[in-house]
C-alpha cells in the first residue's frame, strides 16, 4: 500500500513532465482507437455493401463456370434455376437468378464527342432482384427497365459520368451469346444508380434478364443464383447446408469467396495500420523511458537512501514500475476520453472522403463518408498496451538506477 | 557491539592503489556516542560505510553483535540494515513528496509491522525529536534543522541498536548543528542507542564520549572522554 501511495505522490512531483508524457501516450491511444474504429467501420460497411450490391450473401454457380470465372462463360450456366430457387425459398432463404456476361458498349461519336468502346460486365436481373439486392433504394435518376424491356440499360452513375452518358443516351451493346455467336443490339440508358458501393457505381451496367435471355439464347438458364440469408445466420453454416442439397456440379460460394481481392486488401491495409500504430507506441515508450531516466537521475540520492535503510530491490522495482504504469494509465484515460469524443463524431457524422473515393479506387466498398464503429476491445487493448509499454519503457532506467553503487551515490551528494 | 579486526578497504584507480582504510581494529561498545574525526580522505566515510554494511571490506573482519558482516550476501546485508541499523545523512535525503510523518513511517513500513503500531511509534518519535504538530508538513515546509530532526526520527523510529551519521551537522548553521548534536546525545542517553558519527566540526567532537581520529586510513588516536 505504501508503495502505491509513494508512486502516486511521485507523479505529482514533476507535474508538467508527467502531463507531457501522458499526453504523448494519450495521442498514441487516440490514434490507435480512431484508426481501429475507422477500419472496423469501413470493414462493416464494405461487408454490408458487398452483400447488398455486389456479391449477395451466397451465390450458386456451376463448378465449371466458377473455374472459368474470369471468362464469364455462358455455356456452363445453370440450366434449371427455378427448382433450386424454389427449394431455397422453402428453406427460408431469398434467391434470384442473374446472368452476368462480358460485353462491349460501342459509343457513337455524334452523341459522345468521339467514337469509342468500353468493355463491361452486364448484369441481367429480373423484377424480383430486390429480394436479394437493394438497388431499388439506389436509383439516382429516372427508372429501372420494365420486365421484358428489350433496350433498357441502367448504369452506375460514375460510369455514366466517365463515358458522358445520360438518361436517354443510346449505345450499341455487343456480346457473345450462349454457344459463342455474336449478338449486337441498340440500347438506351433508362436510369442511373448511385449506391453506397463505389465499385458498383464505377462499373455497373444492368439490363432485363428476359431481354438478355433472348439476345444471348440462354433458354431460361442463368449464370448464377444469388442468395440472401437472414443476418443472424452464419454465412458459412448456411453455405454448407445449401451445398449438401445441391448436385455436385453446382458450387455454393460465400461473399468471402467472391470478394477475395477485397479481403486481401483489408488484411494488407490493417497490417500497414498496425505498423503505424506500433511506431506511435514506440515513440510513447521512448518518451516514458526518457521521463523515468530523468526521474531516476534526479532522485538518485533518495534511491540510495532507500536502499541504505534496507528497501530491497524487489520493492524498489515495484515502486518505480508502478509509477511508470500510472503515467501510462493516466495517458490511457486521457487518450480514451479524446478517442471517445472523436469516435462519437466519426460514428454519428463520419469523415467525408468522397473527394478521394470518386477518383481513386481504394478498394473499400464504402460511400464517400467513412463512419467509425464502437469497439470496446480496442479501448481495452489500448489501455492495457499503454500501461504495459510504459512499464516496459521504464525497465532500462530502473535497472540502471538500481545497478549504481549506494556508497558512490551517497558520496556524490 | 561492533568489532573491527584488521579491517582494510582498498580502492584501485588505474595503477594507483589507495588504502582508504588500512588494517583498522576497533571495538565499539553498546550505547557509545562515538565520533570519527579526521581530515578529508582520512577514511571516516569509508569506515561508516563498512560498519553500515553498505560497502565490502577487502581485509580483516567486521562483527556487529557477533554477526560477521564480511560473510553476508548483498541480500543479507540489506535485511540486516533494514532490521538493525539507522542512518542519518548529511543532506537529510528526505522524500520531498512525503510528509514528515510519512518520511519517518517509511522506515517502519519496510519492516511490515502492524499499521497501528507504525502510527503510534511514528507520532511518538516525532514528539521526541520536537516535531509535534509538524507531522503533516513536507520537507520544503520545514527548516534545515527540522528536516534533520525528521531524518533522526526516521533513523530511530525502528529502535535500532546502532545509528550511523555521516557529517550530520555539515549543512547546518552552528546553532542548529549544536541543537541537532544535543538531540542525538539525548537520544543516545535516553534510548541507549549506539551513535557513530563522522565530523569535521570541533564543536561536534566536543560532545562525543569517544573520539577516534583517523589519518590516511589508520587510527591515530582513540580518546575516551568523561560522560
Amino acid at each position: 500500500m505504501f508503495i502505491v501511495g509513494l508512486a502516486v505522490k511521485n507523479l505529482s512531483r514533476y507535474t508538467r513532465r508527467t502531463i507531457i508524457t501522458a499526453l504523448a501516450i494519450a495521442v498514441g491511444i487516440t490514434m490507435y482507437i480512431i484508426v481501429d474504429s475507422l477500419l472496423l467501420g469501413v470493414e462493416l460497411e464494405s461487408e454490408r455493401n458487398l452483400k447488398w450490391y455486389e456479391t449477395a450473401y451466397l451465390r450458386i454457380h456451376t463448378t465449371a463456370s466458377w473455374e472459368d470465372r474470369l471468362f464469364l462463360p455462358l455455356d456452363d450456366a445453370i440450366e434449371e434455376p427455378l427448382p433450386i430457387i424454389a427449394m431455397l425459398t422453402q428453406r427460408g432463404y431469398r434467391a434470384v437468378g442473374r446472368t452476368r456476361f462480358g460485353a462491349t458498349l460501342i459509343l457513337n461519336g455524334e452523341e459522345y464527342g468521339e467514337d469509342g468502346y468500353i468493355p463491361v460486365i452486364i448484369t441481367a436481373i429480373g423484377e424480383d432482384d430486390g429480394l436479394v439486392y437493394r438497388f431499388g433504394e439506389s436509383l439516382a435518376k429516372e427508372r429501372f427497365f420494365a420486365p421484358g424491356e428489350m433496350d433498357g440499360l441502367v448504369l452506375g452513375s460514375w460510369l455514366a459520368e466517365d463515358i458522358g452518358a445520360k438518361v436517354g443516351s443510346t449505345m450499341t451493346v455487343s456480346a457473345r451469346g450462349k454457344g459463342g455467336f455474336y449478338e449486337a443490339f441498340d440500347a438506351q440508358v433508362v436510369g442511373l444508380v448511385n449506391c453506397p458501393n463505389p465499385n458498383v457505381n464505377r462499373t455497373l451496367v444492368m439490363m432485363d434478364i428476359q431481354a438478355a435471355d433472348q439476345y444471348l439464347a440462354m433458354e431460361g438458364s442463368v449464370t448464377s443464383i444469388d442468395i440472401r440469408i437472414p443476418d443472424k445466420l452464419d454465412v458459412e453454416a448456411a453455405r454448407k447446408q445449401i451445398q449438401q442439397q445441391l448436385d455436385p456440379s453446382l458450387v455454393v460460394l460465400s461473399w468471402k469467396d467472391l470478394a477475395q481481392d477485397y479481403l486481401a486488401l483489408v488484411s494488407a491495409k490493417q497490417g500497414g495500420s498496425y505498423m503505424i500504430l506500433a511506431l506511435i507506441f514506440i515513440i510513447a515508450a521512448v518518451g516514458i523511458s526518457n521521463t523515468m531516466l530523468m526521474a531516476m537521475y534526479e532522485r538518485s540520492g533518495e534511491i540510495a537512501m532507500m536502499r541504505a535503510i534496507g528497501m530491497g530491490t524487489g520493492p524498489l522495482w515495484a515502486a518505480f514500475l508502478l509509477e511508470a504504469g500510472l503515467i501510462g494509465l493516466l495517458g490511457s484515460v486521457i487518450g480514451s476520453l479524446f478517442a471517445f469524443v472523436a469516435n462519437l463524431y466519426l460514428v454519428e457524422i463520419g469523415a467525408d472522403f468522397s473527394f478521394m473515393l470518386r477518383n481513386v479506387d481504394m478498394g473499400f466498398r464504402i460511400s464517400g463518408v467513412m463512419y467509425g464503429a464502437w469497439s470496446l476491445a480496442s479501448f481495452i487493448i489500448a489501455g492495457i498496451a499503454a500501461v504495459a509499454l510504459s512499464m516496459l519503457g521504464a525497465v532500462l532506467p530502473i535497472r540502471r538506477a538500481l545497478k549504481g553503487s549506494v556508497v558512490r551515490t551517497l558520496g556524490r551528494q | 557491539m561492533v568489532i573491527l579486526d584488521g579491517v582494510s578497504r582498498i580502492y584501485k584507480h588505474g595503477q594507483n592503489i589507495v588504502r582508504a582504510l588500512d588494517r583498522v581494529s576497533l571495538r565499539i561498545e553498546d550505547g557509545e556516542f562515538l565520533s570519527i574525526a579526521g581530515p578529508s580522505g582520512s577514511g571516516k566515510t569509508t569506515m561508516l560505510n563498512l560498519i553500515g554494511c553498505l560497502d565490502d571490506l577487502d581485509e580483516g573482519e567486521l562483527y556487529i553483535d557477533a554477526h560477521p558482516v564480511g560473510a553476508m550476501s548483498s541480500k543479507e546485508k540489506t535485511a540486516f540494515r533494514r532490521n538493525n541499523l539507522g542512518f542519518i545523512f548529511q543532506s537529510y535525503n528526505l522524500i520531498p513528496v512525503l510528509s514528515a510523518f510519512e518520511n519517518v513511517s517509511f522506515a517502519l513500513e519496510l519492516l511490515r509491522i502492524d499499521h497501528t503500531a507504525i502510527e503510534e511509534q511514528t507520532y511518538s518519535i516525532l514528539a521526541e525529536v520536537g516535531l509535534s504538530g509538524l507531522e503533516g508538513r513536507r520537507p520544503r515546509e520545514l527548516s534545515a534543522g527540522q528536516q534533520q530532526r525528521v531524518a533522526i526520527a526516521r533513523a530511530l523510529v525502528k529502535e535500532p541498536k546502532l545509528v550511523l551519521a555521516d557529517e550530520p551537522t555539515a549543512n547546518l548553521d552552528s546553532k542548529t548543528g549544536e541543537e541537532i548534536i544535543a538531540l542525538m546525545k539525548a537520544m543516545n542517553e535516553r534510548r541507549k542507542t549506539t551513535f557513530i558519527f563522522s565530523t569535521h566540526d570541533a564543536m561536534v567532537m566536543e560532545h562525543a564520549h569517544r573520539l577516534v581520529m583517523l589519518h590516511d586510513g589508520s587510527v591515530v588516536s582513540d580518546e575516551h572522554r568523561r560522560r
